[in-house]
């Protein structure tokens, strides 16, 4: 148990400054878009009140108040969402090759240390799944800053009542990153833990076998993946016939085959299979 | 110490060799104590296993002994170093016959050109002290 | 001990190790004679789980290796086994941290005759100190056994005369050392038994001091002989 918090520590703090970076890069891009955006509402809003000669609830009849939205889905602010979204995608991948190579054969180190093997694809996973949680975390906080960012631009007869939760978290893709219950959380963050762990072992699958790994690695996904969608299938095919219960309780159990599987498959790779 | 140890005979044998060489010239004397077997193997360059060997073979040959805890010496035995020291001059004579055997010349000749050979070396060494 | 039995292993077509079996014991230094691409680097590899093997076992004190073995065991490949961004300091705190039989005094003496500076960042040493380091790591662990791969390689002669040092020292001693090497003829002197490897397969296992008493050969001697015929 010590040894696997060891390693989630080595494993943060080795890729804690890209991490600084990237949510660094991110809330500069948001703000500044949140002052752009902020000002050119207001830019606009004081031309066109200035050429028609309206008062500020004139023009707000005739144009509309600045909302939130309009910021939500401005590009700006999406990418560098997506753009964080695809570095740690990279990074599932990235967090195990990157100990074969270049000059860095750390796995030699990793896979001789004194603890069980599956503590290092542990780490990893909890790694990933922590720094996910960190990115969201920070985005609620980057977007109450902005929120007042454009507060002080946007005076408060020009908006509309910027609310919290409902609106901006229950927009498109903010549903599914900020679920609302508790239950929805674990769900989504349950199906996404399970993902990478899958993504885990089919990378152990390339790493143990080379070319006829890619090979497994991606029967194993299917399978995987096939297995997982089951249930919704048989829902699919029998509508009507399961209880909403009945769906979710069949999904748990496969869900904890594919997890379980992902994890027995890699802790056996790791002993018995991989290679350096 | 640094001794140039051939591969083809055992290691410590040689070591043994090189303490009799160094008994009988007096550079090791009797009862002085010998480094320990690690010592003697960071000294030499060999393995410790080896030292070990080596040190063995000579307390057993009567060449060093170890009372109880204490480090073990050279022998104070006289008759032992006195058989080393003959051991190493009759190695000496063989090589000589053997050199010089196969050319044909009486033995009274030979011995006075060593005798010759002999004063005039001590002689140098007697100046240039 | 480490006892490795009738190993068999294969990569892709190609049969690496062939039913290949010898001992290295605790105490002595063994070294794996062969020239590159015999299967010496594959079988350190084998017995630290770093490769599969199809066939036969590894014991080391008559088990099989587990995760405490590494506590017992190390292995120092020809390679930097930490990442090339620490320092040398933060190595050893790595290396305090997961490993109990880890020597802080032992990887200080080890600095100091090395020469090394802990403030130093891997990566930016030269071939020779990285070799060092390298073999501190696994030096400065209380470990029974010790794999070392082409330790000499590549390495100027200087730091060559420093890593030939260790092994006359308190470092091996009593330790079970067994190391691989195609220049023989520098350490000779320094093994007890020689491996001869060909092809995957043991050509010839003996105590170099006994051969030595037997018959009067050196262990290039019998290299000799035995990869001609």
């Amino acid at each position: 148990m010590k040894n696997y918090l060891k390693l989630v520590n080595f494993e943060i703090s080795r890729f804690f400054k890209l991490y600084l970076i990237l949510i660094g890069l991110t809330f500069v891009c948001q703000f500044i878009r949140a002052i752009i955006v902020s000002k050119g509402y207001m830019n606009r809003a004081d031309q066109v009140m200035y050429e028609n000669q309206l008062s500020v609830s004139q023009y707000i009849k005739e144009y509309g108040t600045f909302s939130f939205q309009q910021f939500v889905f401005s590009e700006w602010f999406v990418m560098p969402i997506f753009f964080c979204i695809a570095m740690l995608m990279i990074y599932v991948f990235f967090i195990w090759y990157r100990d074969w190579f270049g000059k860095n054969t750390f796995i030699y180190r990793l896979l001789m240390l004194p603890t069980e093997r599956i503590n290092i694809y542990f780490a990893k996973l909890t790694a990933i799944m922590l720094l996910v949680l960190g990115l969201i975390a920070l985005q609620i906080l980057s977007i109450s800053i902005e929120i007042q960012i454009a507060s002080s631009i946007v005076p408060v007869d020009f908006r509309t009542h910027f609310p919290f939760f409902d609106e901006i978290y229950n927009l498109g893709i903010w549903g599914w990153l900020y679920p609302n219950t508790f239950i929805e959380f674990i769900l989504i963050y349950g199906v996404g833990l399970i993902f990478v762990a899958v993504l885990f072992t089919a990378i152990l699958f390339e790493r143990s076998y080379g070319l006829k790994g890619i090979f497994f690695s991606i029967i194993y996904g299917l399978l995987s993946f096939g297995f997982f969608i089951v249930p919704l299938v048989l829902n699919g095919i029998y509508s009507n016939y399961f209880y909403t219960l009945e769906i979710f309780l069949m999904e748990l159990v496969t869900s904890t085959i594919v997890l379980g599987s992902a994890i027995w498959i890699a802790n056996y790779l790791l002993k018995h299979k991989i290679r350096v | 110490m640094t001794v140039k140890f051939n591969n083809r005979d055992p290691v410590y044998v040689q070591v043994i060799r090189h303490f009799k060489e160094q008994i009988a010239k007096g550079f090791f004397e009797p009862g002085q104590e010998v480094p320990s077997r690690r010592e003697l193997a960071n000294q030499l360059k060999i393995n410790p296993n080896t030292a070990q060997r080596a040190y063995k073979e000579m307390e057993e040959q009567g060449l060093i002994f170890t009372e109880g805890n204490m480090p073990s010496c050279i022998t104070r035995d006289e008759a032992v170093l006195k058989s080393v020291r003959e051991e190493l001059i009759i190695e000496a004579v063989d090589l000589f016959l053997g050199s010089i055997k196969s050319i044909d010349v009486p033995l009274s000749e030979v011995l006075k050109l060593v005798e010759k050979k002999y004063e005039a070396e001590s002689g140098e060494t007697e100046e240039s002290k | 001990m480490i006892e490795v039995k009738n190993v068999n292993k294969k990569y892709g077509r190609k049969q690496v190790l062939k039913d290949l079996s010898f001992t290295a014991k605790k105490g002595e230094i063994t070294c794996l004679i062969g020239i590159n691409g015999v299967g010496k680097t594959t079988i350190m590899k084998a017995i630290m789980a770093l490769t599969p093997i199809n066939g036969g076992e590894i014991l080391i004190d008559g088990e099989k290796i587990r995760k405490d073995s590494f506590e017992k065991i190390t292995f120092i490949p020809d390679t930097i086994t930490m990442l090339p961004q620490m320092k040398i300091g933060e190595a050893f705190t790595f290396m305090a941290d997961f490993y109990k039989s880890w020597n802080p005094q032992r990887a200080e003496e080890l600095l100091q005759f090395f020469k090394l500076d802990p403030t130093e960042r891997i990566a930016n040493l030269s071939k020779g100190n990285t070799a060092k380091v390298n073999m501190l790591l696994g030096l400065a662990l209380d470990v029974d056994y010790l794999l070392m791969d082409e330790p000499f390689s590549g390495i100027d002669m200087f730091s060559r005369e420093q890593i030939a040092e260790v092994f006359t020292s308190h470092l091996i001693e009593e330790r079970g050392v067994i190391l691989t090497t195609h220049e023989i003829s520098d350490i000779e002197h320094l093994i007890d038994k020689a491996v001869l490897i060909d092809n995957g397969e043991v050509l010839k296992e003996f105590s170099v001091e006994e051969v030595r008493e037997r018959e009067g050969k050196s262990v290039v001697d019998v290299m000799r002989e035995v990869y001609r015929g």
